[in-house]
């Protein structure tokens, strides 16, 4: 009996850390490697999800069929799961592809306050028979009661658990209690957390998470991820076990997967820069940090100034093209002064 | 090609529903009005009077009143091609006039579909309160009406149904979280009522209000995200059962043909401002629900269970007490396990998605 | 000047702020204004202005066929099309603001003339009509384009349910004006809902991906081309002039609604019923010379 359902989007999230770069081989060595530790979910895929390849938030090395099918032949003990943002990725185009190629988990995403357009997407994917889950995305955005009003609206749509994301790492582990709770006291479904590490409070706020009521995590390897990484995989289930709980990970085999993930598929292990510090305080979306980097140096703008400047216009996860009118504006203020 | 046809399959079970045909022979050469005709409700009733047009030549006319008539002619031939159905393509909140030879009026419109409540509640309320009030104050010049069915809902029980374990009475009131935009459905079926009493009172309006609760049966989308419907998609595609919520919650099911039958008899009944639940009171968990479906199927069906700790020791019951129903001679024909067997054999033999 | 008589099939907030801006043209005159139901705010907006209504959606026009010249379709998509098969009999011109595209698509700044040469023509979106002159112009400047995106945010408060349940319909639409005007190879759309507030103005970004940019030329094309958008969308503005960065082409472009029947933040009603507008105006015109 498993206690903590754990779903591993380093082949997803980990996207973003790459600029989309995963190529189908690297994909394939880490799924074979995840498959053997018996993780539950693979998630994979763009960093945004399913149709997400585009100039606003970078163009993918491979094809989300590529990604897919490759993931599929190398997953045989662990869910395919995937990511899916409406707005992003339509029915027609998208999703029945990649419910053709087998994906078995569809997790489907909308920035916290806009459930409504999940329910087209959740319902197609549970009439044809899979896992639905609901995500909730930049959730430290919204308070709580208005959270648990978006989570109840997945829930009637058919969402099977409700993951929250810590989308730009900018918890405190009070409002993970605060915001976890809330939502395990008005659903029936199970609850989740996804964190990111910018305050280097990932596995903190997962156990906190965990300890308010949710049930499902989400972690990837050495925390590859968007911005400062996620909830490092390894350290999530070394501490879960060390709290008595059960996750069905084989613990050696993880750590063998994570040290795979660090040679084959990582250019550099997430460590919280001091953007990213400031990416977390400022709650800007992690996926942010690759083109608030490139365009601070080539515009030789301050980072830091950037992501204040988003902070402050609350812009959403695949807002990527407000990053250039905010350097443009930057540039624009430092030569009248 | 299958020996057995649809309308045979639909016939058989109305036949069985039918109990007593003698208690329904006020509807005789009479003509009734179905709003919200092309749905669950409006499908069976079609059905049941289909069944007794031609075996006890009632000579009922049946009136669907929907806003989308062409779809439901495509899929649905057998009934939209009767002699003895006729169609009005109207939004029932603008309805201003109706054929005068009407004699009954079931008003059964809105979409039970809890997906479509939150993500549109302002016209899931407008379709219920504007088009309440709107079938109304049309059925009031109506002048050979004998009475009006009011299809209420289970949800106006609100917080009942969290705090008893026991069957629900029609008496029993619970309170609903008001400012919450989860409660606009089942706030404005309570408004709905509210309406049907004053127009009863204040326009002597001869109203009959139904609570039904949960249904099942051939025609019942299986598309809907509610325990058992997904149970039964997830078996007829092969796939697993998931519980969602906490699996000893406990529920009942009405096969289709029975409550068509408990629908025209409190219809035909001498107009006496009764509400009456309509349902099964065969109570079963979901869990056990789930093994029952299993067993239906020839095949390994895995069963597991998602929730929240929080609300695990909370069960949430859902069963009417049926005893007034009862005294109008009204019985579950079909038990739950028959109505199971029933419907996946329905969606094998004539549902393209799953036959 | 004799105006040219046009109905609004549709009392929604598309329909109603199109009957406002109406009444300021010199070539329309909205003869009726056409719903399912008396009593939506609209039809009393429509009757406070003193218009004639109707509640009796296509069959009043059915019934009363010489009362006007030019139908707005406001309604949805499924409906235009039951629509446009009475009034293509009646001889009805009509301005499509549903995603329906029965007609040919219609970009005033791009193909004013043309359009008006059919019965039938369709508005395509708004996130359309902000991005397409702009992706006009780059295909106008530069050869064998690979492909062009279309990034659109809007305030959420701005995005009714219909839009909501109805995001698969705009991309697919917007994805396919872009293709046909642009003549790129391949084509994406995206659209964000921004709960912020204060709201947000609409804003759309267009990326280009193209061998080699010439933005000294494409930047006299968009200047010209954004001249032309305001001066039938006066709230359209240019805010990021073409960058070539990381290999791509970036235009930043925003539209602030007149706040006629939606506050300003509706900027991506406002620039899809200025359009409409203008391809009617020109039809009126074009009778007035004929």
């Amino acid at each position: 009996m498993i206690d903590i359902l754990i779903s591993d989007p380093t082949l997803r999230d980990g996207n973003h850390a790459v600029s989309h770069q995963l190529s189908a081989k690297q994909v394939a060595i880490y799924c074979e490697a995840a498959n053997k530790a018996k993780v539950p979910i693979v998630e994979v895929g763009h960093g945004n999800g399913l149709g997400a390849s585009s100039l606003q938030v970078g163009i993918a090395l491979e094809s989300d069929k590529v990604l897919l099918e490759t993931a599929r032949k190398n997953l045989s003990n662990s869910k395919l799961g995937i990511h899916v943002i409406p707005g992003f990725a339509t029915i027609k185009r998208d999703l029945q592809l990649a419910i053709d190629i087998g994906v078995d988990v569809i997790r489907v995403a909308s920035h916290c306050s806009e459930a409504d357009i999940t329910q087209r997407h959740i319902s197609y994917a549970r009439e044809k028979g899979k896992e639905v889950y609901g995500v909730l995305m930049m959730s430290h955005m919204v308070s709580a009661t208005l959270l648990v009003e978006e989570a109840k609206k997945m829930e009637l749509y058919g969402a099977e658990g409700i993951i929250i994301m810590d989308s730009a790492g900018a918890y405190l582990p009070n409002s993970v209690t605060e915001k976890i709770s809330a939502l395990t006291s008005s659903l029936n479904i199970p609850v989740g957390f996804h964190a990111h590490n910018n305050l280097g409070l990932a596995i903190a706020n997962s156990i906190t998470a965990l300890e308010a009521g949710a049930t499902i995590l989400d972690g990837t390897a050495r925390g590859f991820g968007a911005g400062a990484g996620n909830a490092q995989l390894e350290v999530l289930v070394a501490v879960l076990n060390k709290l008595g709980y059960n996750t069905n990970i084989d613990f050696y085999k993880i750590l063998d997967a994570s040290e795979i993930a660090e040679l084959e598929i990582m250019q550099n292990i997430p460590v919280i820069k001091s953007e990213s510090i400031v990416s977390g305080l400022a709650g800007v979306f992690s996926g942010f940090s690759k083109q608030v980097k490139r365009l601070a140096k080539e515009f030789n703008v301050d980072q830091r100034d950037i992501y204040f400047a988003l902070g402050e216009k609350k812009v959403v996860a695949g807002q990527e093209d407000i990053i250039i009118e905010v350097v443009m504006e930057i540039l624009k203020k430092d030569k009248h002064e | 090609m299958n020996s057995l046809s649809n309308s045979t399959f639909i016939q058989q079970d109305c036949e069985r529903s039918c109990t007593d045909v003698e208690l329904l022979r006020p509807l005789s050469n009479k003509n009734i009005l179905i709003t919200g005709g092309t749905g669950f409700i409006g499908k069976w009733i079609s059905e049941m009077i289909i069944y007794l047009n031609k075996q006890f030549g009632f000579n009922t006319k049946i009136y669907l009143l929907a806003r989308d008539i062409e779809t439901f002619k495509s899929e649905y031939p057998t009934i939209s091609k009767n002699v003895n159905i006729f169609f009005i393509e109207q939004d029932v909140k603008y309805i201003s006039e109706l054929p005068s030879d009407i004699n009954y009026v079931v008003n059964a419109a809105c979409s039970p579909d809890s997906r479509e409540h939150v993500s549109q509640p302002l016209k899931t309320i407008d379709t219920i309160l504007k088009g309440t009030s709107a079938v109304l104050e049309t059925s009031y010049r109506l002048p050979d009406l004998e009475n009006i069915l009011h299809v209420s809902s289970n949800y106006i029980y609100g917080n009942v149904t969290k705090l008893n374990q026991k069957n629900i009475f029609e008496s029993d009131l619970g309170v609903m979280e008001c400012n919450s935009i989860h409660s606009a459905y089942g706030e404005a079926k309570r408004m709905a009522e509210t309406l049907c009493s004053i127009y009863r009172n204040q326009h002597r309006l001869p109203i009959t209000i139904v609570r039904p609760f949960a249904f099942i049966g051939p025609y019942q989308k299986l598309d809907k995200p509610w325990a058992v419907n997904s149970f039964i998609r997830e078996a007829l595609i092969g796939g697993n059962i998931r519980i969602l919520g906490n699996e000893n919650n406990v529920r009942s099911y009405m096969y289709g043909s029975d409550m068509a039958y408990w629908m025209l008899r409190i219809l035909s009944v001498e107009y006496t401002g009764e509400i009456y639940n309509v349902g099964s009171d065969e109570a079963i968990s979901i869990l056990e629900l789930s093994k029952l479906i299993t067993k239906l199927f020839n095949r390994n069906i895995e069963v597991t269970s998602r929730y929240t700790k929080d609300n695990h020791n909370k069960i949430h019951s859902l069963v009417p007490d049926i005893s007034k129903a009862k005294s109008l001679d009204l019985t579950n024909t079909f038990s739950l396990n028959e109505s199971l067997a029933r419907t996946i054999k329905w969606n094998q033999l004539f549902n393209n998605v799953y036959s | 000047m004799k105006k040219l008589r046009v109905a609004i099939l549709g009392s929604g907030n598309i329909g109603t702020d199109l009957m406002i801006k109406i009444q300021r043209s010199e070539f329309l005159d909205c003869v009726l204004f056409i719903g399912r139901n008396l009593s939506s705010p609209g039809m009393a907006k429509a009757i406070n202005m003193g218009i004639n209504v109707s509640d009796e959606s296509i069959r009043a026009i059915e019934k009363n066929p010489n009362c006007c010249d030019l139908v707005f379709d406001c309604t949805s998509a499924k409906n235009a099309i039951h629509h446009w098969e009475i009034l293509e009999k009646l001889g009805k011109i009509v301005v499509d603001l549903t995603p329906a595209k029965l007609g040919g698509l219609c970009i005033p700044a791009v193909n004013l003339e043309e359009s008006v040469k059919q019965k039938n023509v369709n508005m395509v979106t708004c996130g359309g009509q902000a991005s397409i002159p702009i992706a006009f112009a780059i295909g106008k400047t530069h050869k064998n384009i690979e492909y062009i995106e279309v990034v659109s945010s809007i305030a959420s408060k701005s995005a009714g349910p219909a839009t909501r349940l109805n995001l698969d319909e705009y991309i697919d639409t917007t994805e396919y004006g872009v293709k046909i005007f642009s003549k790129a190879k391949t084509t994406k759309a995206i659209l964000n809902l921004n709960p912020a507030t204060p709201c947000i103005d609409m804003q759309t970004t267009i990326f280009a991906k193209v061998d080699k940019a010439n933005l000294e030329e494409l930047k006299m094309e968009i200047d010209l081309i954004v001249e032309k958008i305001k001066s039938y969308v006066p709230g359209y503005q240019l805010l990021v002039p073409p960058i070539y960065e990381n290999g791509r082409i970036v235009v930043m472009v925003k539209a602030i609604g007149l706040g006629d029947y939606l506050p300003k933040y509706a900027g991506n009603l406002d620039i899809i019923n200025c359009a409409a507008i203008t391809v009617a105006e020109e039809y009126a015109k074009n009778r007035n010379h004929g």
